[in-house]
């Protein structure tokens, strides 16, 4: 989800700090030790698809009804056994009957009716429904204690994905978010020493297979260099959020994030209004020499906005390949047609939002401006960057290409054409109607005619519009000490499951 | 007007002024001194070795200041993905990048050239700002004292708890991050600094006998503070200037580090440091030689203030003047006794 | 001394209020801070929601009334971050930043007395230019890159202290290091110089000629003349470490009011912003009245009789300011 990993990151600018260590770098074989670029602001469920919260909470202290699997994209059932669409608007979740939460309150169709009304059709502002949901809510019935019927206001073939990121957390105050919530994971939360770390230990009354470590102890380090340094000296079994520079060595894991870097174009404004001006810098764009350099080759360029695996992927789709005079052609031609092809573009880019953002701002910067264009840039701290990239934009400053790095973690392409791709879409500056058209005829399908109508759409963006020049297919690295196992998947970064840890010996 | 006293003894209390050791002992060459000063201050500087290396590594910083971005600009952007990270005395690549490259394949050379000017035009500005700004604040305030005094202070109080982090973002938030608005930072955020010594200084001074003797001639305030009061303060205040250079640098540096500070594709010794810090185990010259560059600078600035310190103070001079060997082995028997 | 006390007090009252004023309209000049809280593609619903459940889109007085008709009330507000009441999030920062900054200016106090006066003794000397070398050489590093460089050679190449963190006695000596260089530096300078033309002061010569051991003229009768100027820049020191030992705190992971304050700046948490800073403000106003007082104290004590000022006219307002509250510079010529 797209929206989990960005809204992540923006957090990961700050982070609070502090932990500690110190003394415990003797490893405890029942303790497994994790250090996070930041501190979860809040352990509420509902929060749960901010990256800082998710990556400690889900399916660590509460579990979703369904749950995807990251390397297939099924949907695999968790809380719910089974579901099905029963009406145009309806589906139905047959629930599991042998599970309680932590605190002994038995787990039913009610809890979870109550857990998902209060994530998606309460006032609480929370993060899910943002993300997963806007502003439709869906009508919930409670059928006996293990069915539940969700309703929506429009028919939505992937209501079960949606759902899938809804944490079910014990029925709680509806009114007030809660930091330390109650759940029916492997884990309960211990101690939490706000600043410096937070400790889970494991449910004994859990419904499933124990976790192998009795406890978990997350701390938080803002500086990569630090946390590679904790995993190096045995300080923490597992380090996230590394560079390949921040020295974690042999101990570092690459693994495929299913993050797309991307330029967004403001296409109403000159010179980026011309396709030809947007097609040029295309061109222009060395994505193998990015990759290669910046990244070590763990990245690779990119082709399209969403990763192989999501539904809507068009395989047939390849990146632009690098050919300057191709690009110096078509300035050159838009410039013959009028287009002022002299007025400065600015890239806009989020300090920190991924590894070494600054220096891919500058080799852009180096590279359009070897077509012929005039590329100024900006690097703007968090807040002010995403006033360039949300609603309602910047527009005051001329043509704009921001970096944008996108994550579809859900698994199906909708939920990126909604926020990046549609002429309305929250971060989408321009579009075409026949575009918005295909995406919305695309979004009422249902399986192989689902990822058809979204690969040729995606296609079409490609040929007719040029949204966006992707440049390049994001690696995560993970620093895994040798006390433990653990394989790292694309959502490691956003929902990192203690039961999936084992140690070593 | 009476002009300040050129006695040591008369000049303000405390550490600032080193009266001679048995002054009467010795013949100061004063005379002399006056007669030229132009090239005695010169062939003063050639006599301390540690003054001249300093001066020497100044004017060269000046120089590369003012001419490297001409002549380096284009080698300082020139990219290539092929070649990043080279380690120093990469000789096999030419000469340019006989301090490696760097994580774009840029020559470190260059970089650390054209980032001279950007450095020095951030530092020497805000330096110079709070400086005049804070002295002549602090002057007026302490030479008045009273509820003018009061109120500088309790301003000066309320910039100095002021999280000038905040003011930073704020700045760069309303304007947009370049040079000029970081200059604006750092200089109202370290006017205190002077403001506050300045006044300390000044409100001793206006006590003395010679402002009262111009104060009862009926000179004007302010001509007295820009006779009497400033000159002798002007030492104390510059060497604390060359002090605050330093601090200017790094806290630059400190906002590249906290990603709000000089922004690429400028370029200072503070921004490189602070993102070669993500290569410190796999390119450390990334962060090294910017660093050794602030370092090497500022020792220089504070070894030639201090020298420069001593050479315009007459009651100091005559330490100067003496052979070397001569000074070393008297001041030791003269002073511990 | 209780007037002076009174007076200081009272006119720190007013700034304290300036500086809050100035933290909140200031914060509030950065921007509404609805797109980092809410997801990327939150609707313009959702957004107005925002603005309006915090009272963002209320004209600054009225936010303002708002804020400080809660202050009175010492309510100091809810975090936007984690929903936790502001006060006690900056309450729990600061004693950490706290004895971060007490135990380093104490050390760099003691070594700085030690080495500048011993480089004090011989001007000129070896040991004065190879400590004024290194002093300064030592003031002019960039903390981050000290603090990165030490963790990377003391805690993993020797393995001697842990990387980061607040646990046992070890995990105390980086952060301390890196934060002790500069302040140390500094007072080196400080110390020196003021040694310097205290020992070539007559009254210490008077001592000498009485018959006092070198140790107990540099210790009793010079150092403590020679404490005032060094007095002065500690505290202005110790203000910078208590008000932001941002960089410091970041990297080893300590719990201070530095770290939160630039979090709560980058992530616009106004209300904790605003309670951090009140608290470092009150705490920097105490200490500078603190060593006003100490100031005061050594003047009355320490400076020998012949050196008061004689001017009547400096004496009855000297009440009103400390006016002997100055930097002594003197470097190494």
């Amino acid at each position: 989800m797209t929206i989990a990993l960005a809204t992540g990151s923006v957090l990961a600018l700050t982070g609070c700090s502090v932990a500690n260590t110190g003394t415990s770098s003797g490893a405890d074989a029942d303790t497994v030790r994790i250090v996070l670029p930041i501190e979860p602001t809040t352990l509420e469920p509902c929060d749960a698809t901010l990256s800082s919260t998710g990556v400690v909470v889900r399916s660590n202290t509460t579990e979703p009804l369904i749950e995807r699997d990251p390397t297939s994209g099924d949907l695999e059932p968790l809380l719910a056994t089974e579901w099905e669409a029963t009406g145009d608007t309806e589906w139905t979740f047959t629930l599991r009957d042998d599970v309680t939460f932590s605190d002994g309150t038995p787990f039913n169709a009610e809890a979870a009716a109550f857990a998902i009304d209060r994530a998606v059709n309460s006032d609480l502002g929370c993060d899910v429904e943002g993300q997963m949901f806007g502003d439709a809510d869906v009508a919930l019935e409670v059928v006996d204690d293990t069915t539940l019927k969700i309703t929506t206001e429009a028919p939505d073939p992937v209501l079960p994905l949606r759902i899938s990121f809804i944490e079910i957390g014990a029925p709680t105050d509806a009114s007030a978010k809660v930091r330390e919530p109650i759940g029916t994971g492997p884990y309960s939360v211990g101690q939490w020493d706000a600043g410096s770390k937070l400790t889970l230990n494991a449910n004994e009354t859990y419904w499933g297979d124990a976790p192998a470590f009795a406890t978990a102890e997350y701390q938080w380090r803002s500086e990569g260099t630090v946390r590679a340094a904790m995993v190096t000296r045995g300080e923490a079994d597992l380090a996230l959020s590394l560079s390949a520079d921040d020295g974690a060595g042999d101990l570092g894991l690459n693994y495929p994030n299913n993050e797309t870097v991307a330029l967004r174009f403001s296409g109403d404004i000159a010179p980026l209004n011309d396709i030809r001006v947007r097609q040029a810098i295309n061109y222009a764009i060395d994505r193998t020499g990015i990759t290669d350099s910046l990244y070590a080759g763990a990245s690779v360029p990119a082709d399209q906005l969403v990763p192989p695996g999501v539904v809507g992927y068009n395989d047939s789709l390849k990146p632009w390949e690098f050919d300057l005079a191709k690009a110096k052609d078509l300035v050159d031609a838009a410039k013959a047609d009028g287009v002022p092809v002299d007025e400065k573009i600015t890239i806009v880019a989020r300090a920190d939002q991924f590894p070494k953002i600054a220096q891919m701002t500058e080799v852009l910067q180096e590279q359009l401006g070897q077509a012929g264009l005039n590329i100024e840039v900006k690097i703007a701290e968090t807040s002010v960057g995403l006033q360039y990239q949300v609603r309602p934009f910047v527009l005051d400053e001329g043509a704009i290409a921001m970096i944008v790095q996108h994550g579809n973690q859900a698994g199906d392409a909708s939920f990126s054409t909604d926020s990046y791709m549609t002429s309305q879409a929250q971060m989408s500056m321009f579009g075409s109607p026949e575009f918005d058209a295909l995406l919305a005829d695309a979004a009422t399908k249902t399986g192989d005619d689902r990822q058809v109508a979204f690969a040729d759409a995606l296609a079409y963006e490609r040929d007719n519009l040029v949204q966006f020049a992707y440049i390049a297919r994001m690696s995560g690295v993970i620093g895994k000490s040798a006390a433990v196992n653990y394989e790292p998947n694309s959502l490691s970064g956003d929902e990192l499951r203690l039961a999936e840890i084992t140690p070593a010996s | 007007m009476s002009r300040p006293p050129r006695n040591a003894v008369q000049l303000p209390s405390g550490g600032r002024t080193v009266a001679p050791p048995g002054t009467e002992a010795i013949a100061l060459p004063r005379g002399e001194s006056v007669a030229d000063k132009k090239t005695s201050l010169f062939q003063l500087l050639l006599k301390d070795r540690f003054a001249t290396v300093a001066a020497v590594v100044l004017v060269l910083v000046g120089l590369t200041a003012v001419f490297g971005p001409t002549l380096m600009g284009d080698l300082s952007t020139r990219q290539d993905l092929g070649a990043t990270n080279r380690p120093p005395f990469s000789f096999s690549d030419g000469w340019a990048f006989i301090l490696g490259s760097d994580s774009l394949g840029r020559s470190m050379l260059a970089r650390l050239v054209v980032a001279t000017q950007t450095t020095l035009s951030v530092a020497l500005p805000a330096v110079a700002i709070s400086l005049v700004l804070g002295s002549l604040w602090g002057v007026w305030a302490g030479y008045h004292r009273g509820w003018r005094e009061t109120v500088s202070m309790r301003i000066a109080d309320v910039i100095m708890s002021f999280p000038s982090l905040l003011l930073a973002v704020v700045i760069l938030y309303v304007f947009s991050p370049s040079a000029a608005n970081i200059v604006l930072i750092l200089a109202v955020t370290r006017i205190p600094i002077y403001l506050r010594t300045a006044r300390a200084e000044s409100a001793e001074l206006q006590s003395r006998t010679f402002v009262d003797a111009a104060r009862t001639f009926g000179t004007k305030p302010n001509a007295i503070i820009r006779r009497h009061v400033i000159p002798v303060v002007l030492p104390t205040l510059l060497t604390l200037a060359t002090i605050e250079f330093c601090y200017v640098m790094l806290a630059e540096s400190s906002l590249s580090f906290l990603g709000i500070g000089i922004q690429p594709p400028d370029v200072s010794w503070g921004l490189m440091v602070a993102q070669g810090r993500q290569y410190l185990q796999t390119a450390w010259w990334l962060s090294f030689f910017p660093g050794l560059a602030i370092m090497v600078t500022t020792v220089a600035a504070n070894v030639l203030a201090a020298w420069l310190r001593i050479a315009t103070d007459p009651a100091q001079r005559w330490r100067l003047t003496l052979p070397r060997k001569r000074l070393l082995v008297r001041l030791p028997v003269k002073e511990v006794l | 001394m209780l007037t002076f006390l009174r007076r200081r007090i009272v006119s720190s009252a007013l700034p304290l209020l300036v500086v809050v004023l100035g933290v909140f309209a200031l914060a509030r000049l950065t921007g509404n801070p609805a797109s980092l809280y809410l997801p990327l593609n939150a609707t313009a619903e959702m957004r107005a929601n925002f603005t309006a459940k915090y009272g963002f889109d209320d004209p600054l007085l009225v936010q303002m009334a708002h804020y400080f008709g809660g202050v009175l009330r010492l309510d100091f507000g809810e975090s936007l971050r984690t929903g936790e009441p502001a006060a006690a999030m900056a309450l729990r920062a600061f004693p950490a930043t706290l004895q971060l900054a007490g135990t380093t200016m104490l050390l760099a106090v003691v070594l700085a007395v030690i080495v500048g006066c011993w480089a004090a003794l011989k001007p000129n000397g070896v040991a004065d230019r190879i400590s004024s070398f290194v002093s300064m050489a030592a003031a002019s590093v960039p903390d981050f890159w000290l603090a990165i460089m030490g963790i990377l050679v003391f805690a993993i190449t020797l393995g001697w202290v842990p990387t980061s963190g607040v646990g046992g006695a070890t995990s105390w000596i980086l952060p301390i290091a890196t934060l002790l260089l500069r302040p140390f530096g500094v007072l080196v300078q400080i110390v020196r110089g003021a040694m310097v033309s205290s020992l070539s002061e007559p009254y210490i010569k008077l001592a000498r000629s009485k018959g006092a051991s070198e140790f107990r003229v540099v210790t009793r009768h010079a150092l403590r003349n020679a404490a005032a100027p060094a007095l002065t820049v500690a505290g202005d020191l110790t203000v910078s470490l208590v008000n932001g030992a941002v960089v410091v705190e970041s990297i080893f992971g300590w719990p201070g009011i530095g770290k939160l304050m630039i979090d709560s700046i980058l992530q616009r948490d106004f209300a904790v912003l605003q309670a951090a800073v009140l608290l470092t403000a009150v705490s920097i106003f105490i200490l500078n009245i603190l060593i006003d007082l100490g100031y005061a104290g050594l003047d009355a004590r320490v400076r020998p009789a012949g050196r008061r000022k004689k001017s009547s006219r400096a004496a009855s307002v000297v009440v009103a300011e400390p006016k002997e509250r100055k930097i002594h510079v003197q470097t190494t010529p």
